[in-house]
């Protein structure tokens, strides 16, 4: 009985300090590993993977020890208390992310639906049953609103400033973050983000979770208008007077989503392994409960 | 909070209420009276006293629209041109991206963008804003 103890203790060591690791400094690897970029749909599963993770793993480590109380007669007591300071903090934990996650989901509905209500009113007049909307302003901006009653916005700006070709890049741009609804990749990571305390917040998973996304929609327009409109949209939209050259060379996002633009082809060998790499961060913790309860 | 998909009727409207409030800016810079946007809608559309009265209601609390007593009516007046209300939403929508939740509610083409970058953004869009457009522009115009 006792070496079943041991195990159980060791099982659920190992899980607390996968939690940290898959907390701490696996995300700030990928963040700096460029790789991921080349293929962004399995990089954002491999994300979510890392994320939920580091969530199964903490919540595992209670239930881990589980096996302890209900098969080792001798210690209960002393044990019982372990297990339920480990279930309380798993249960709190638990609880703090829902309600997060219910409170920044409603907001973001709101926010939504009065910019919703704002455009339909200040934007020029529609084409009936369309979700464009064209502000009248000269500067170049396109986004959308996700969501049941979605809109996607541009500015007159972005109408006088592009060939038809690269408007349409706009379109299946944003086209592509509505039909995916990728707002509700952006909505679960960012909830994550939110609810982790300060110090283990990690900023650049958030900037590159959100540059995947960006590009993953920059693919779609590349494969429904093709690699040049889709560079003229994004110099256009972000606003760069530098030669495409210059911009480039050049190490901000637009310079990055530009690269990608041009290397948008498939990766199969590198997502299989992206998606293997995923598929682990899951399987391990699961794996090592499991463990703890055979 | 604002009702979503119940009311695509009453947002057609408040569209063609603040329409109609901003192309008689001009000449009713007093503000005009439910009963006179009633009026204006004669023929176009067929709606009632109070639906015009609900929408300006509406309008006013979204802070699209002020309103002041006339003797027993109220004169309504678009609280800004369409012009103004239009920088200001752009220039919001780059300002939200401070703020992680409000970043997310809606998907911008730049939200891969660093926070330098998106700086200058804004100050291009401060410099297009503080210089005068080219003709005379009447508040609600169409292209």
């Amino acid at each position: 009985m006792g070496s079943t103890g041991t195990i159980n203790a060791v099982i659920a060591l190992a899980l607390i300090i996968l939690a940290v690791l898959l907390a701490w400094p696996v995300p700030r690897l990928m963040a700096r590993t460029q790789m991921f970029r080349h293929s962004p749909r399995a990089a954002l599963f491999a994300w979510q993977s890392v994320t939920l993770g580091a969530i199964l793993a903490a919540l595992a480590a209670a239930p881990a020890l589980a096996p302890l109380v209900l098969f080792d007669g001798q210690e209960v007591w002393k044990h019982f208390a372990i297990l339920m300071l480990a279930g309380c903090a798993s249960g709190l934990m638990l609880a703090r992310l829902l309600v997060a996650g219910h409170s920044i989901g409603r907001r973001m509905r709101v926010l939504r639906a009065r910019h919703r209500e704002l455009v339909d009113i200040i934007s020029l007049q529609p084409q009936p049953g369309s979700k464009l909307r064209v502000l009248d302003h000269p500067a170049p901006t396109a986004y959308c609103l996700p969501g049941r009653e979605s809109r996607v916005v541009i500015s007159q700006g972005v109408l006088d400033a592009m060939p038809p070709k690269a408007f349409a890049a706009v379109l299946a741009h944003e086209g592509a973050h509505l039909r995916a609804r990728h707002d509700l990749l952006i909505e679960f990571f960012s909830v994550i983000h939110e609810t982790v305390p300060e110090p283990v917040r990690c900023g650049v998973a958030m900037s590159e979770v959100r540059l995947l996304v960006e590009a993953l929609a920059d693919r779609a327009s590349v494969r429904r208008v093709g690699a040049l409109p889709t560079r003229v949209a994004l110099l256009t939209l972000s606003g760069s007077k530098a030669p495409v050259g210059a911009m480039a060379a050049g190490t901000g996002s637009t310079a990055v989503r530009l690269d990608l633009v041009d290397r948008a082809a498939p990766r199969p060998l590198l997502s299989g392994v992206i998606y293997a790499y995923a598929a682990g961060l899951i399987a391990l913790p699961l794996g090592l409960l499991a463990l703890a309860w055979s | 909070m604002p009702t979503s998909s119940a009311t695509p009727r009453l947002g057609d409207l408040e569209r063609a209420v603040m329409e109609h409030l901003w192309t008689s800016a001009e000449t009713h810079p007093e503000g005009v009276t439910v009963r006179e946007v009633l009026e204006s809608f004669e023929g176009e559309r067929d709606i009632a006293y109070t639906t015009v009265m609900t929408v300006l209601d509406r309008l006013s609390k979204k802070e699209l629209v002020t309103r002041v007593l006339d003797g027993r009516a109220w004169r309504y007046l678009p609280a800004d041109t369409r012009e103004a209300l239009t920088a200001q939403t752009m220039r919001r929508t780059l300002d939200d991206m401070d703020v992680t939740d409000r970043r997310a509610a809606l998907m911008h083409f730049l939200d891969g963008a660093t926070e330098s970058e998106i700086e200058d953004v804004r100050s291009a869009l401060a410099e297009i804003d503080a210089r005068p457009r080219r003709g005379i522009r009447l508040p609600g115009r169409r292209r």
